[in-house]
């Protein structure tokens, strides 16, 4: 009996201890949502990194709300969408205070509407979509341009710079982001007066494009350039295939060309012509861009792999930035707070949510390669 | 219009190719012993793994790496038989379905672990990518080099079936494993010489596929395994001619269906080829080739 009671009593202790311990210092839990395997993993993988090194850098400056740790908890939905529903369920039971994640809009809307259910906000790091927020609803975040933005920069680079009248389009059938980005671009193309003289299609995972090659090389009128509305995973490929067939025609994209597979998959000889609309950093003299250079140099041991590295680092700032304006983690403040943001300098460029649509504003680079180098071409500005 | 049919022609040929090879693998192996290997596609994966790796490492030249490849698969194919498939012979066929099943998670998995999931690009020699041109045809050397080599190696592979002691044991094999094992036939070693032989094609495939696409990771192994079971499956599982005939036949399917359709439909090429799967197998329930076979199903 004695024996018993003393049991009762440490465990008690036990517990008691690990309560204060819990409360005196619980860390504010982020859930981070990533496909690190599979298609969307190249783009996905760099962002989660950016993610964890901004709440290391608020952790190391003292954390928020006065010593309370930022934990950015990343989960692998491994590029499928059944998973990415399970993956935010999983975050939501954690009691995350936000959620963050994925840099395409299809794994957005398997998992944010979850959020918006239960009122906890989400910031996507790289969805482009111009609808989502519309779509998912008050508690949906962007830290990207939309797909509106980055598809018109092209295509008016396309046509006054690159003088292109006549043009392919290339798009992959499986994800609202391809198509988004490639009905944008032909929506601008055309209003400028070029003329789309082919569509061509294909699916996420597919290696073989010598069919849509062939037909591209056969096409008449010839075509001044091809748009390929591609994620990474096809990108590298896509560039590889149409240049080793012999057309040197310009290739023309948005983001999901910004990945390092389109200069190491080709090599030197044959990375070229090849011309994308992306997030402003590259090259980017302004500090918020060097700092963030820097440190992820030093955390990681190599430079940002593409874009979606320092757009993870600014979805958990913003998230940060309106905690800290908020003064509260609680889920209806937070929300409010986010929506507030105006001018937060993100090394991607300044956001602030004053579209109606809530897409940010946000200026968009025109990057070229040139065996197997990147080059910043041009800035965009969006109208508002 | 002939130049565009030609090139569409060539490239179904090439594309059928790797199937083919895989097929034979696929087919092999469940002639022998009756088991569905989902593990067969991971071994194209580590062909094509192993010979970036070779180009790496140093000046071997092509025709070293091409047998130290083969070396490498049949080498997989005989660890994967004796450590995952030899212990669960004589179970029911559904267990040896699950094991594979199991052991292509297992590779893909530590593909992942000691590789990353992150897709690499795939070293390939300058004189391997020069482009020629036939006519309106446009061919890169290895695109030659992978026709070549599957058809060197099918013609060897018939070659050994049909006319040596060995290719006599298989077939016995094949036919009745018990009947065969009373005969004095060494069936651990035959069994094992199908996995070898068959995985080493495969790992040839996974070579040419680096080669070919330039892009590689640790899952590309679904993609080439679940056609490679759809063209044995055409062909008739368990016969060798067949695979190879299902292999060039879906090649060349999925090719002309992008290339001679309205692009629109380019995007559902592989619902057409589980289509034709289907339909093929509504007329003819044991594939092209295949034979009857009773079994309790």
């Amino acid at each position: 009996m004695k024996r018993g009671l003393f049991g009762i009593f440490t465990i008690l202790a036990i517990v008691g201890c690990f309560a204060i311990a819990s409360l005196a210092a619980e860390p504010i839990k982020l859930g981070a949502l990533y496909n690190l395997t599979g298609g969307m993993s190249s783009i996905d993988a760099p962002a989660l990194n950016g993610a964890k090194l901004k709440a290391k850098l608020i952790n190391e400056a003292g954390g928020l709300l006065g010593g309370r740790m930022l934990e950015v908890i990343g989960i692998n939905t491994k590029t499928d969408q059944k998973a990415t529903a399970i993956g935010a369920k999983k975050a939501l039971a954690m009691g995350v205070v936000a959620g963050l994640g994925y840099g395409d809009t299809t794994f957005v809307m398997a998992s944010a509407p979850l959020f918006q259910r239960k009122g906890v906000p989400f910031v996507t790091s790289g969805a482009t979509h111009p609808e989502i927020p519309k779509w998912v609803g008050d508690c949906m975040f962007m830290t990207p341009f939309g797909d509106d933005d980055q598809s018109f920069a092209i295509a008016d680079y396309t046509y006054n710079k690159l003088k292109a009248r006549k043009v392919v389009v290339w798009t992959d059938n499986s994800m609202d982001f391809t198509k988004a980005l490639s009905k944008f671009f032909k929506q601008r193309f055309t209003e400028l007066g070029g003329k789309l003289i082919l569509e061509d299609f294909f699916m996420m995972g597919d290696k073989d494009f010598s069919a849509q090659i062939a037909r591209l090389k056969a096409a008449s009128p010839k075509a001044d350039a091809v748009f390929i509305s591609a994620i990474p995973n096809e990108a590298g490929l896509t560039v590889k295939q149409i240049r080793e067939a012999g057309l040197t025609l310009p290739i023309v994209s948005g983001d999901g060309f910004d990945t390092e597979l389109v200069t190491t998959v080709p090599g030197p000889r044959l990375a070229n012509d090849v011309y994308f609309s992306t997030h402003t950093y590259r090259e980017d003299t302004r500090p918020e861009v060097v700092a963030f250079i820097k440190a992820y140099e030093k955390e990681y041991g190599r430079p940002p792999e593409n874009a979606f590295a320092p757009l993870g680092f600014d979805a958990v700032g913003l998230i940060a930035d309106a905690i800290k304006r908020a003064g509260t983690t609680e889920k209806s403040a937070l929300r409010k707070a986010l929506a507030a943001t105006r001018g937060y300098k993100a090394v991607t460029g300044e956001i602030s949510y004053t579209r109606p649509s809530g897409v940010p504003m946000k200026a968009v680079s025109i990057i070229g390669v040139k065996n197997a180098k990147y080059k910043v071409l041009d800035t965009w500005f969006p109208k508002q | 219009m002939v130049g565009y049919i030609a090139q569409q022609l060539v490239n179904g040929l090439i594309l059928g190719s790797m199937y083919a090879l895989v097929a034979i693998g696929f087919t092999m192996i469940y002639g022998i012993i009756r088991l569905i290997n989902f593990a067969h596609g991971d071994i194209v994966m580590i062909g094509a793994f192993v010979t970036l790796g070779l180009v790496i490492s140093g000046q071997i030249p092509f025709p070293v790496i091409i047998i130290l490849v083969i070396l490498a698969g049949a080498l997989m194919g005989i660890i994967i038989e004796r450590a995952a498939f030899r212990p669960m012979r004589g179970a029911p066929q559904v267990t040896g379905f699950i094991t594979s099943l199991a052991v292509s998670i297992l590779l893909q998995n530590l593909g992942i672990l000691l590789l990353t999931a992150q897709p690499r690009n795939f070293f390939c020699p300058d004189y391997l990518q020069t482009v020629f041109n036939l006519g309106s045809v446009s061919l890169r050397t290895i695109d030659l080099a992978i026709v070549v080599i599957a058809v060197v190696l099918m013609v060897f592979l018939v070659l050994l079936v049909r006319f040596t002691r060995l290719g006599m044991a298989m077939r016995a094999t094949a036919e009745n494993l018990k009947v065969a094992l009373l005969m004095g036939i060494n069936i651990n070693r035959i069994i094992m010489l199908a996995f070898a032989i068959g995985s080493g094609l495969a790992g040839v495939a996974g070579m040419m596929w680096g080669a070919r696409y330039g892009q590689i990771d640790p899952l590309l192994g679904f993609v080439p395994g679940l056609k490679a079971f759809v063209a044995a499956v055409i062909g008739g599982v368990g016969s060798i001619p067949g695979a190879m005939l299902g292999g060039y036949l879906l090649g060349f399917a999925e090719v002309l269906f992008v290339g001679l359709l309205p692009p629109i439909y380019s995007s559902y090429r592989d619902a057409f080829v589980f289509i034709i799967l289907i339909l093929i197998l509504l007329v003819l329930p044991t594939g092209l080739l295949g034979r009857k076979m009773e079994e309790g199903v």
